[in-house]
């Protein structure tokens, strides 16, 4: 694990005030979509597929903040659209740390050299960059060659400059475990603070026995990639999550862990389904039918999902609700076995 | 299959409710034609079939909004802007790459056949 002690404690605290109090449910991460636009035009990527009026908008700072105020949650990721590309990127990043969040800042890092003098490091921003593995499988994933070396360049800049910098990797059905395990290796070597992974969300209409075998691929592919880690791996994310993507977890999906705000609002249920929008967090957390999302719901789109947005918060949600589930995670902190 | 072109009649067999879920998860502008006769070019990003006054909720063409414009007013949707999600999936993706991929090894394939077999050549 790489998250820093003060981002742990900070979690660790929250969490627990959530279960002091009560709360049944709790926002932990908000995903705060300033702008749909993008640089890139990867492949299936909801977020740019919008008419041209819709991708030149915005949210103000003032909306933004709005949301992290109405939210709460101690972590805020910046996806979008590409954040660097907000021309108010620098005024949203000063007026978060001022508030003690935690920033995800999720970039493909093309711009990411030029703009780093927007920034002052800090240890609440992350440059949290895009990597979907080494050169050949990135650059076909984000449809473009050349992007994989750009990020590269913008990492070694930043860390340079002493930012914090991870990486995001969202792995796909067919992926090599060998060659994931090769692209750790690389990106331990550059010096990342630490990786995030997730399985990409797929949905189709298909019988029970397709669903169960996609789950087991899922559950085959990341044991073949975590089987046996390297001490010099780190991830920044939940252990018990990553032991949930091997198979060795059952969880189940917490939607409301990672809510999503964007300039049509809040977003229903999560992240990922767009079924609808609330005007505010508290009708988004009030009139949600959460008993029809997750896998025990039985809906369609939830079956093969096993996306970090809906089940890290689930695993960080198990660490604290029992000395069982405490020790698990300490355990696979310190010994570094999945 | 994209719905772009589409003009629904709402009759027996097309609800309005129905037509307003298609254009709720179409990715390209439309055209509201409320029961006036006036007619509204837009993107429609929110809908709620279940509130006590059914609404949807739209950009217009311009970004400007969000407007609300309760089911009663309007007559029908038409999908006349361009589908931004068409042939853009994971999906098709895979599919021309694939398919590109054997293009080239078929060209090699096909350059080798071209070549002597010999290793000079001669």
């Amino acid at each position: 694990m790489s998250v820093p002690v003060s981002q742990m404690a900070t979690v660790t605290s929250y969490v627990v005030k959530q279960k002091l109090r009560g709360r049944k449910r709790y926002p932990l991460v908000l995903m705060l979509e300033p702008l749909f636009r993008c640089n890139l035009a990867c492949a299936g990527c909801g977020k740019i597929q919008y008419p041209a009026q819709i991708l030149k908008k915005h949210l103000t700072v003032e909306q933004c903040l709005r949301a992290v105020e109405e939210c709460g949650a101690p972590i805020v990721s910046i996806p979008g659209g590409e954040p660097l590309m907000y021309p108010d990127i620098d005024k949203l990043v000063v007026e978060l740390v001022k508030r003690r969040k935690y920033i995800y800042l999720c970039t493909n890092a093309i711009l990411l050299k030029e703009k780093l003098d927007l920034f002052t490091p800090s240890k609440y921003l992350t440059f949290s960059v895009h990597m979907d593995g080494l050169r050949e499988e990135h650059d076909e994933a984000v449809c473009r060659d050349g992007v994989f070396d750009q990020a590269v360049d913008g990492i070694k800049e930043a860390l340079q400059r002493g930012f914090r910098v991870t990486t995001n990797t969202t792995l796909f059905d067919g992926a090599s475990p060998l060659r994931m395990r090769e692209f750790f290796d690389e990106m331990m070597t550059l010096g990342v603070e630490g990786m995030m992974l997730s399985p990409g969300y797929s949905y189709s209409k298909a019988p029970d026995q397709e669903h169960f075998l996609r789950e087991s691929r899922t559950h085959q592919l990341f044991s073949g990639i975590l089987s046996n880690p390297k001490r010099r791996w780190k991830f920044n994310q939940s252990p018990l999550f990553l032991r949930f993507l091997m198979g060795k977890k059952d969880f189940e999906c917490t939607p409301w862990g990672n809510p999503t705000f964007n300039m049509f609002g809040w977003q229903r249920p999560c992240y990922l389904l767009q079924e609808g929008y609330a005007a505010t967090f508290q009708e988004l957390m009030d009139g949600t039918r959460w008993e029809n999302y997750g896998k025990k719901s039985g809906n369609e789109k939830c079956r093969d999902c096993m996306v970090h947005c809906g089940y890290e918060a689930t695993a960080v949600d198990h660490t604290f609700s029992s000395l069982k589930g405490f020790a698990e995670t300490v355990a696979v902190t310190l010994t570094g076995k999945l | 299959m994209s719905l772009e072109g589409w003009v629904p009649q709402i009759n027996d067999y097309t609800s309005l409710r129905e037509v307003v879920d298609y254009a709720f998860d179409y990715r390209g502008n439309t055209t509201i034609v409320k029961r006036d006769g006036r007619e509204l070019v837009g993107y429609i990003f929110n809908r709620d079939a279940d509130a006590p006054e059914p609404f949807l909720q739209f950009f217009d063409e311009q970004g400007e909004g969000p407007f609300t414009l309760a089911y009663a007013d309007i007559a029908t949707i038409k999908f006349t802007g361009k589908d931004t999600a068409a042939g853009n999936s994971w999906r098709a993706w895979v599919e021309r790459k694939e398919k590109e991929r054997a293009l080239k090894a078929a060209a090699a394939g096909a350059g080798q056949l071209g070549r002597d077999p010999r290793p000079d050549g001669g």
